[in-house]
């Protein structure tokens, strides 16, 4: 095959090019970091590596939406606490009251204590996060109880999604907890009923009314633990949730690295490659193209 | 007469060996023309008389100057050529293109999407809250943002596309002129019964040009003049005519270009859009240019447009089913699209909201159920994850964009190979060719030397002779 200067000099000019284009490529992946810059540098990957990010955005989604829920649901229970302690101590009065040696001033006393608690009991019921009355189902923007004590919210369920399909109720229906249900003792004790009653039996000095009511505030108590315990056990759910959020997100984020990001050693040392293959090519062409027949003649 | 012939042979020497010297000179002076071929010249000895009982030659004859030239090599480097052109083309559109889907360095329209349905899921925690509210208007003006620029922008590729033809068209007129005008020059010289070797190196050349912008078959005929014609049929160049190539907005196609032909030496003008840039637009530049605008870029704003609508229709069904704040229903959310192509661009998607009150969070009017009410807009969060029919295939929106951007990924890619590949194999041919006839200026300057010499020994011929016949004619006295 002939050999022209042409043929020497294009050959020269394709290969210093050929480097130069490769050590591009490298230097784009050492200054991004990322294998994958554009979607041309590898299509499949490229689409893998958005679901990932997708997956991994939405799991910071819910977790913000757990964070938001968790709030709800402890103030809930610390609610449900409180009123326990109400109900604790309403007991003990009513034991007191129910035994039959107390006189009128004492009963008074009493009387005036119970009414106290009944509306200890109503303002838990009107408990508040963050201006919103988490008693009140869908209408929290007012207080579900009037100083009556008649529940004027909703029994929905604000729903609140901890991951992807699973939702998680945050509240609880104010007419479940302190009126047993709408209309009141439908489903359940009618806490506010039985402090009227309560009230009423003191006022009158009804000792066996009193005494009758025993039993309902044993059914108050249970009922308010119950409610407690509900809450408490959807708080692990949610909190369970988020654990298992974070180890996905923790995993989903390793695999991103491995298909997204450039191993920079790799990287740092196929550039000094590179480096030393442009030096040789210039020097080697430098050498070939300076003698020919002419220095000669 | 004996030394007269010397004399003859010595004179004929001397002619041949000068037209071998201006013959080098010219190679070594046009060592780099493009498209230059090289010439020998190929000697014969003068014709045979009989001298004395002897048969003896005459001489030396130039009998050609011969030009290297190989057929197959220019016919592979035509189609190569073709080829290349197309992959460039493709390719500095795909580029483009590219950027407007780069989700990994920057945030782009996949991100907005994302952000969209996850200020639905704030405002699901807190339905009454302002700022979320707000945030959801913000996040649907920003996704609306990120749809028109793109499509925009799309539609700037097609258009320059559209308008590279106006430079195409041109080019090829001129070469096609020129090619005409060489046939003509070619035949008259050939003719006179030599080769006109410069002006069918010239004609070479301009024949591998023109193949860079359309595909091209050629014909040689008897006389030298060479007939070319598009791949697909319509004839180029015959003989000395040349067709003109001109363009006119075709209204059924958006008042893009379509591309007209007057034939060579004919009058009327045939259109030649569907067969100009070969079989599915694969040849030249000018089927780059046409593939890019009417296959390639078209194809991604479809897709763009059905995201856009799926999402926009999705979201309107269910949002006009809900209740705002204040009781307001039946509102869309997106501006309801008329039909899907042009949806994801201006004066098609859009907000349809502007009082963050008519955001339908409830799915019961909230004057009567309560105003915490968020199952409408749970219903409309959980839309990002709802498996939908789409043209792909059933999937969900984000599975959708993220196959559209590996659809643009792929097409940069085949882009890319593509060219690589023929420039690989226009090198390899250029250099066969640069082989076979190329000037190589050690060949020359060594000819050079070579003819020199012969040409002294010619003049030697001269001289002798000379002194011989003033011997002759000094015998005499």
């Amino acid at each position: 095959m002939r050999v022209t200067q042409n043929t020497t000099a294009n050959l020269v000019l394709n290969n210093l090019q050929t480097i130069r284009k490769r050590t591009e490529e490298l230097e784009q992946q050492a200054s991004t970091g990322y294998k994958v810059s554009k979607p041309s540098d590898d299509p499949v990957s490229a689409q893998q590596i958005l679901r990932l990010k997708g997956l991994i955005a939405q799991g910071d989604q819910y977790d913000r939406n757990i964070s938001n829920g968790v709030a709800w649901l402890s103030m809930g229970e610390s609610a449900m606490s409180e009123m326990g302690n109400v109900l604790s101590r309403a007991k003990e009065l009513t034991v007191q009251m129910a035994n039959g040696t107390n006189n009128p001033n004492s009963l008074k006393a009493a009387q005036n204590e119970m009414m106290q608690l009944r509306s200890q009991m109503v303002l838990l019921g009107n408990t508040q996060l963050n201006g919103r009355y988490i008693f009140g189902g869908f209408k929290n923007d007012t207080p579900p109880f009037d100083p009556a004590g008649n529940f004027t919210g909703t029994d929905d369920d604000i729903m609140v999604e901890i991951d992807r399909g699973a939702f998680v109720p945050i509240n609880y229906s104010g007419g479940d907890i302190l009126r047993g249900g709408t209309p009141p003792g439908s489903t359940g004790t009618d806490i506010i009923g039985v402090f009227d009653n309560l009230i009423a039996a003191l006022g009158a000095g009804d000792q066996a009314a009193i005494q009758a009511e025993l039993p309902n505030l044993e059914a108050s108590t249970a009922q308010v633990l119950s409610v407690r315990t509900d809450l408490g056990a959807r708080m692990n759910r949610v909190e369970g949730a988020r654990n298992v959020l974070e180890e996905m997100k923790y995993s989903l984020t390793k695999v991103l690295s491995d298909k997204r990001d450039v191993d920079f050693m790799q990287v740092v040392s196929d550039l000094s490659k590179q480096q030393t293959a442009y030096e040789a090519a210039v020097a080697a062409s430098a050498k070939v193209s300076q003698i020919s027949l002419l220095d000669y003649m | 007469m004996s030394i007269a012939s010397i004399l003859d042979i010595g004179k004929s020497g001397i002619t041949a060996q000068r037209l071998a010297l201006e013959v080098t000179s010219q190679n070594v002076s046009n060592v780099n023309t493009p498209g230059y071929s090289r010439q020998t010249t190929v000697f014969a000895s003068g014709t045979v008389t009989m001298e004395r009982g002897f048969p003896l030659g005459n001489g030396v004859q130039v009998a050609e100057i011969q030009r290297a030239y190989d057929d197959f090599l220019q016919l592979q480097l035509k189609n190569e050529s073709s080829t290349n052109g197309n992959a460039t083309t493709l390719l500095a559109a795909m580029n483009r293109a590219e950027q407007l889907f780069n989700e990994f360095t920057a945030d782009g329209l996949g991100k907005s999407l994302q952000d969209f349905f996850k200020a639905w899921q704030d405002l699901s925690v807190n339905p009454q809250g302002k700022p979320e509210r707000q945030a959801v208007l913000a996040r649907a003006e920003q996704l609306v943002d990120q749809f028109q620029r793109v499509n925009g922008y799309l539609n700037d590729i097609r258009t320059e596309a559209n308008q590279s033809l106006e430079g195409i068209t041109s080019d090829v007129n001129d070469q096609l002129r020129q090619i005409a005008t060489l046939n003509s020059q070619i035949q008259q010289v050939e003719i006179q019964g030599s080769r006109a070797n410069e002006l069918r190196d010239k004609r070479d050349l301009l024949v591998r040009q023109l193949a860079e912008n359309v595909g091209i078959t050629y014909l040689e005929q008897t006389d030298g003049m060479l007939n070319i014609s598009l791949d697909l049929g319509q004839p180029l160049v015959l003989g000395k005519d040349a067709a003109t190539l001109s363009l006119q907005p075709d209204p059924l196609n958006g008042g893009l270009y379509k591309v007209l032909t007057t034939p060579p030496g004919g009058t009327g003008a045939i259109d030649i859009t569907s067969i100009v840039g070969g079989a599915d637009n694969s040849q030249g530049e000018m089927g780059g240019a046409l593939q890019v605008r009417d296959t390639l870029v078209t194809g991604f704003i479809a897709d763009l447009d059905e995201l856009a609508f799926t999402l926009a229709t999705q979201v309107n069904a269910v949002h006009s089913a809900g209740f705002g704040l204040t009781g307001s229903t039946g509102l869309d959310f997106f501006t309801a699209p008329a039909a899907m192509a042009g949806y994801s661009g201006m004066g098609g998607i859009g907000v349809n909201i502007t009082n963050t009150n008519d955001i339908a969070a409830a799915d019961v009017d909230p004057a009567v159920g309560g105003t915490g009410n968020n199952r409408n807009s749970t219903a409309i969060a959980s839309i990002y994850d709802l498996v939908l029919p789409m043209s792909s295939g059933s999937t969900n929106l984000e599975g959708f964009y993220n196959a559209i951007v590996g659809k643009v990924g792929v097409a940069v890619q085949n882009a890319e190979r593509s060219q690589s590949l023929s420039e690989g194999v226009i090198r390899q041919l250029e250099s066969l060719r640069e082989s076979h006839a190329g000037v190589s200026l050690d060949e020359e300057l060594a000819n050079l030397i070579k003819y020199q010499k012969a040409y002294e020994g010619s003049a030697r011929l001269i001289t002798t002779a000379a002194e011989m016949m003033d011997t002759i004619l000094g015998l005499v006295r």
